[in-house]
């Protein structure tokens, strides 16, 4: 531009004209007519934006649907074949008579489902923060609060229906739920409280590290540790001593073990014995109680960071 | 620069400060008023602390000292009403890649509450505008850079606030797509619209903004109208193009001991030759290059010209400008674009 005298001047002309309108006046009048001015969503509406953004993700990833469910879809199959002979006598000998592998091991294969799905979660909101998506939402006069829980509640849709997928395919493959729908049901919510504490732990590494590799490798990483060192795969009386130790702190072990009573239809917990509420309640309520426990804890540790992390204040 | 502090005041800025909590003083105390309807120019070299003072001015980041309101609001204790009043661009694109064109639109019409009755027509509106319309389902992962930054672009604008906070908007887009992001900006600008912007394109400042402040090391060190602040360099530019690279520092030797400029004459070597500001320096220009052919040095050509404001940004901050803008962008663009045929 070298006609720079013509640009400055109508420049300042413009500035007068328009200051003349300007001020308070001019912006309602140009709310009133282009109407394409913002309105308050309500909390509701904030949530179900990104309650539907985040499932439209979901189904655009077919790494998210397809390829978390693989991993355990591999596992049902390929333990209950190669181990199932040998679990289901041991299993029969430690007292399980006439249960087969294959329901022994279908209530851990949902959890490990919620295990990976709750991975997910943290893997969603680094990208998001590599994206910069996570910082244009944050300049968005969204309800933060609203923000989140719109995420979570579409990651905790995609476990209900990938455990229903676990669930149907497992029942092809012989298993049985003895407590019928409402057990299955039942699995289902167990998997929502398992998975929640994962999907604050997951969320924290996202925070903390704030990059994608170390969120997968992390999250990754502890899924198959947990998964081994607990009741998933065998009873505990045919685990190791100190695989018994570490079984009685791990929370796969108080999920597996509520999901598998409803399974069974059975008191199967024994790394802490409960007596006195009668039944399978022996087991579901100290599982649903520590793994509510659980999920506060971590839960809060998890909201602490996020604010921390999408507030304004220098760090 | 603001005259009256009467008139409403888009963005009203005092001594703001940010030091980041290792010790890094981003911003060192910036004062700055933009009147309603201004288009407003910010720049300054890579680090100079640009994108800091525009976090700080949309609530990503809160100032460490001074005051800043925007719309009339606190950014710190009334970001809410902040948030709901302005629209904001961030330097490095931000699209959500497994989202379609028109989804990541839409996405941001409901962030901002868009009402349901104007939300089509305004995000096809918007997907014209940057030239989308016919991707608009495809979904961004399969966009070029060039087409990423202009979805960004109509992000920002969806919800159309009477102020926008611009970020590098036209880095590495081509000249047309610019040119057309370019007459929007002017016209929403006409109807009312505060534009903030930041950008590399010097020309791009000189064309569209009413007022430009310039950062260098967190603090405004020029403000003014484009034409005011190349007043400032004073004078005229004689640029001398000379192939030979050896010859260049015995030439600009030669301006300044053969005694045809002034005294306060300022002469550089650039990357072509040399250049020489001085009063005058229509007049004296033919001396120069009488002068030059006498000591044997071979002038390839020559030009008389008003400073621009490339020549502002030099004389201010010692650098060029467009270091990494102007070469690359059109190879970006058009190289690596997916067109829906």
């Amino acid at each position: 531009m070298s006609d720079n005298e013509r640009d400055g001047d109508d420049v300042r002309d413009g500035a007068e004209t328009r200051t003349d309108g300007g001020g308070t006046a001019g912006s309602t009048e140009r709310a009133g007519s282009e109407g394409a001015r913002r309105s308050s969503n309500g909390f509701v509406g904030d949530f179900w934006v990104n309650f539907v953004r985040w499932n439209i993700k979901a189904v655009r990833n077919p790494f998210v649907v397809v390829g978390s469910l693989l991993q355990p879809v591999i596992f049902l199959v390929l333990f209950t074949q190669v181990f199932g002979q040998i679990a289901t006598g041991a299993i029969s000998r430690g007292g399980g008579a006439g249960i087969s592998y294959e329901t022994f091991l279908l209530p851990a294969i949902a959890m490990q489902v919620s295990l990976a799905a709750g991975a997910g979660s943290g893997i969603g909101l680094v990208n998001d923060m590599e994206e910069g998506m996570f910082e244009k939402v944050l300049v968005t006069p969204m309800s933060r609060t609203a923000v989140f829980l719109g995420k979570t509640a579409a990651e905790l849709l995609r476990i209900v229906v990938q455990i229903v997928i676990i669930l149907g395919m497992g029942t092809l493959l012989g298993a049985n739920i003895a407590t019928g729908i409402p057990g299955a049901i039942g699995i289902v919510v167990m998997g929502i409280l398992f998975s929640l504490w994962f999907v604050a732990l997951s969320n924290i590494a996202a925070v903390v590290t704030r990059d994608q590799e170390s969120t997968i490798i992390g999250a990754n990483l502890l899924q198959f540790p947990l998964l081994f060192v607990s009741t998933a795969f065998l009873p505990l009386e045919f685990l190791p001593g100190w695989i018994q130790t570490i079984a009685t702190f791990n929370p796969v072990t108080y999920g597996v073990d509520g999901a598998r009573a409803l399974m069974l239809d059975q008191d199967v917990m024994t790394v802490v014995e409960v007596t006195q509420f009668g039944g399978i309640w022996n087991t579901l309520v100290p599982a649903v109680a520590v793994l509510l426990a659980l999920d506060i804890v971590l839960g809060g540790v998890m909201v602490y960071l996020l604010n921390r992390a999408s507030s304004s204040s220098v760090r | 620069m603001g005259d009256t502090e009467s008139r409403g005041a888009a963005i009203d800025a005092d001594g703001v400060e940010l030091t980041y909590s290792d010790g890094t003083e981003a911003v060192r105390g910036i004062d700055l008023e933009v009147p309603e309807g201004e288009f407003f120019g910010f720049l300054g070299p890579n680090g100079a602390g640009k994108t800091t003072t525009i976090k700080t001015f949309t609530t990503l980041l809160s100032p460490t000292g001074g005051t800043i309101s925007v719309n009339g609001y606190d950014v710190v204790s009334e970001a809410q009403q902040v948030r709901e009043s302005i629209g904001y661009m961030a330097q490095e694109t931000s699209v959500d890649l497994e989202l379609t064109a028109r989804e990541n639109v839409r996405f941001a019409a409901q962030a901002y509450g868009v009402p349901r009755e104007h939300r089509a027509d305004r995000i096809d509106e918007l997907l014209d505008l940057v030239d989308l319309a016919d991707v608009a389902d495809k979904r961004a992962d399969e966009f070029s850079g060039g087409m990423k930054k202009r979805l960004d672009v109509a992000t920002a604008l969806v919800h159309d606030p009477p102020l926008v906070f611009l970020d590098e908007p036209t880095t590495g887009l081509d000249p047309k797509a610019r040119n057309r992001l370019w007459d929007y900006f002017e016209r929403i600008n006409e109807q009312g619209t505060t534009l903030f912007l930041t950008t590399q394109y010097l020309e791009e400042a000189d064309a569209l903004c009413d007022r430009l402040a310039v950062i260098l090391d967190g603090e405004i060190v020029a403000e003014g109208s484009p034409m005011e602040l190349k007043r400032r360099v004073g004078g005229e530019i004689l640029d001398v193009d000379l192939d030979d690279p050896d010859e260049r520092e015995r030439a600009a030797e030669i301006a300044r001991e053969a005694g045809v400029f002034d005294s306060d004459a300022d002469v550089t070597v650039s990357d072509d030759g040399i250049s020489v500001t001085a009063e005058r320096a229509r007049e004296h220009g033919t001396d120069l290059l009488v002068a030059l052919r006498d000591a044997d040095v071979t002038v390839t050509g020559f030009n008389i010209r008003a400073p621009t404001l490339d020549d502002v940004f030099l004389s201010i901050t010692g650098e060029k400008p467009d270091l990494d803008g102007d070469d690359g962008d059109d190879v970006t663009e058009t190289t690596t674009e997916v067109r829906a045929e």
